[in-house]
């Protein structure tokens, strides 16, 4: 039995599982894979769902106060279910999920998990005193000053907690991963698009007409400012998925999620305010904002290298 | 340690604090939070592995195995030469691996993997019994968001067992791929330098065990520079190619607390040619995540403002 015989690095040149039997170790990937799958991908989407919402409301309720306070009372309580739920599926994604307290006995400012725990903590206490007195007021106990206190206390915790995910997924030593140095930029970004579309579903269901005709032209800006990060993260990811897929592949995966995510949207919004359109606009948006994070989150799950790592 | 944690947080302690459920559940929520006084530094230690005397026993696997009370792994032919342990994981802190390098290609041209062209055959085995290395400025530690993971009084990297709540961060991390998350109990688990063994005067078990010191034990400087020794004698018994990996820092990586004398290509002994620190990217990545939620913030207020009533 003998090591094999070309001059091979892990990263550059792999071979396909089963063209050769693996002997040696230049050709294995020397990094293991953490134990996160899916619900990672969907944790990634109601984090940015969750506090993209928050921030499009809070953002716009301060903007415009005289057009979007009906609709950002009811956001605030939808962005903390929708938290709540993302909180859940992390503590749930935890080997202990018993121990999930013990991310709070330390703060590790160069930690991103960490800064990520306190920020949410934070974000979700005034973000639960911003839900609580808005659906305090819509029963007719209307403390404004409150929620509107509570909502710009949230506003930076909101903000860190959706900045950090794509830090703590890029600062790591995985294939791919370790390249993607816009996956941050991307992320954040598009909590803010899906926030936005969340909010012109909500006012359009809410029959808010003037909020909902400046929510779509806001909508459009930003699904279209969301093209930067997002090739920036796919010019970081080339290398990784060059080295999973065939260009054939790439293009046609390139292709339904820009349709999907860009054009369906766009094209939808750009046509009718109606309810249908708008509502079937956003689905495929957070269809396809849920396929690019799973996309992400599987390639060093796929790589032909990390066969060994399980 | 997996295996002993699952029987023994069965068992009744003595140290079990009375009361009922209701204690426990505040005993658990509490226990986390009480951070006890550090020990007083001592004089940092490591490991120096000269691969070069390895003769592939795995005493040191067995004797880690033993010492640490850790679980086999089951057996399977792996097919790759003698290593059936195939890798590290949280069960299994020490791991003998083996290369081939023989000359017998159907060519026969005398081009072997490990040699540029030119570069006569050295027909040899390459044994190297690999762990947990260590770092100073380790990426497993810097990940930790529980604190779990800590330099102890000794410089070596430590995972506190109790505090560890299996996030992976430390998984994903780590670019030697050390750490693991165990299934019975769900935390990670590496090598702990024998830190017990350590507090009682001894050395780790794998260096106790080690027949032809390859594994060598001590102050972090003494056996530094012990190595450089070694390989300046390497390089005068015609062994050129000898040197260290991991004794001192690279632009993108701290020195080791457990490094190697090798004398082949870092790859070709499963470790990373250039070990890179993520670490080194974080500020940038904040950057350009603040950059991407601030553009989006900035974008809708001007459209909010320049459309409003």
């Amino acid at each position: 039995m003998h090591a094999s015989t070309t001059s091979q690095h892990a990263l550059t040149q792999p071979r396909l599982p089963g063209e050769v039997k693996e002997v040696g170790y230049e050709s294995m990937t020397v990094t293991k894979v953490p134990d996160w799958y899916g619900m990672i991908a969907w944790d990634a989407l109601l984090n940015g769902m969750a506090t993209g919402l928050f921030m499009a409301a809070a953002v716009s309720e301060l903007a415009a106060p005289a057009v979007f306070k009906p609709v950002a009372k009811v956001a605030y309580p939808v962005a903390l279910v929708l938290l709540l739920v993302d909180l859940t599926m992390l503590v749930f994604d935890l080997g202990d999920p018993l121990r999930f307290h013990h991310m709070l006995r330390v703060f590790k400012p160069y930690s991103p998990m960490s800064v990520g725990t306190w920020c949410l903590t934070i974000f979700s206490l005034p973000l639960t005193a911003a839900a609580g007195l808005s659906v305090l007021a819509l029963l007719g106990f209307d403390f404004e000053w409150a929620r509107i206190l509570a909502v710009i206390a949230a506003l930076p915790f909101g903000f860190g907690s959706a900045a950090y995910k794509g830090v703590l997924l890029s600062t790591n030593a995985q294939p791919g991963w370790k390249d993607a140095r816009w996956l941050g930029g991307y992320l954040t970004n598009s909590a803010l698009l899906m926030g936005c579309g969340e909010l012109l579903v909500l006012s359009a269901v809410m029959g808010n007409t003037q909020a909902t005709d400046i929510l779509r032209t806001a909508f459009i800006v930003l699904l279209l400012l969301n093209l930067i990060p997002l090739g920036l993260l796919f010019a970081n990811l080339q290398l990784a998925h060059a080295r999973l897929y065939t260009p054939a592949q790439q293009w046609r995966v390139g292709l339904l999620l820009f349709a999907t995510g860009v054009l369906i949207p766009l094209s939808l919004t750009l046509l009718s305010g109606g309810l249908v359109f708008i509502f079937v606009a956003i689905i495929f948006l957070l269809l396809a904002s849920w396929s690019i994070r799973f996309v992400y989150i599987k390639i060093p799950h796929t790589s032909p290298l990390a066969l060994r790592s399980g | 340690m997996a295996s002993r944690e699952k029987e023994l947080s069965k068992l009744t302690q003595t140290s079990d604090p009375p009361g009922g459920q209701l204690a426990q559940v505040a005993e658990r929520l509490i226990y986390p939070f009480l951070h006890g006084e550090p020990p007083k530094p001592q004089t940092p230690t490591g490991f120096y592995t000269d691969t070069t005397v390895c003769i592939g026993c795995k005493a040191c696997e067995v004797a880690c195995k033993q010492w640490n009370q850790l679980p086999s792994d089951g057996f399977e032919w792996s097919g790759n030469s003698y290593d059936n342990t195939t890798e590290l994981s949280a069960s299994t802190w020490r791991h003998v691996k083996f290369i081939e390098q023989f000359a017998d290609l159907p060519s026969g041209n005398g081009v072997s993997l490990n040699t540029t062209p030119g570069e006569s055959i050295l027909n040899r085995w390459l044994m190297m019994s690999d762990h947990c290395k260590h770092c100073l400025a380790a990426p497993c530690n810097q990940a930790c968001p529980t604190g779990a993971i800590i330099h102890n009084e000794f410089e070596n990297v430590y995972i506190q067992a109790d505090i560890c709540n299996g996030c992976s961060c430390c998984v994903a991390a780590c670019p030697f791929g050390v750490i693991t998350r165990s299934d019975m109990g769900g935390h990670s688990h590496k090598c702990t330098l024998c830190y017990d063994r350590q507090r009682d005067g001894l050395e780790p078990a794998c260096a106790k065990a080690c027949p032809t010191q390859s594994i060598h034990f001590g102050p972090i400087d003494e056996i530094r520079e012990n190595a450089r020794k070694r390989v300046e004698e390497l390089h005068r018994r015609g062994v050129p190619q000898a040197y260290l990996y991991g004794d001192a820092a690279s632009e993108t990586y701290s020195e080791m607390h457990s490094f190697y004398l090798l004398v082949d290509r870092p790859s070709v002994y499963g470790l990373p040619d250039e070990p890179f620190n993520p670490w080194l990217h974080m500020m940038g990545d904040y950057a350009r995540s603040i950059v991407g939620g601030l553009a989006a913030i900035v974008a809708l207020f001007i459209a909010l403002f320049l459309l409003r009533p």
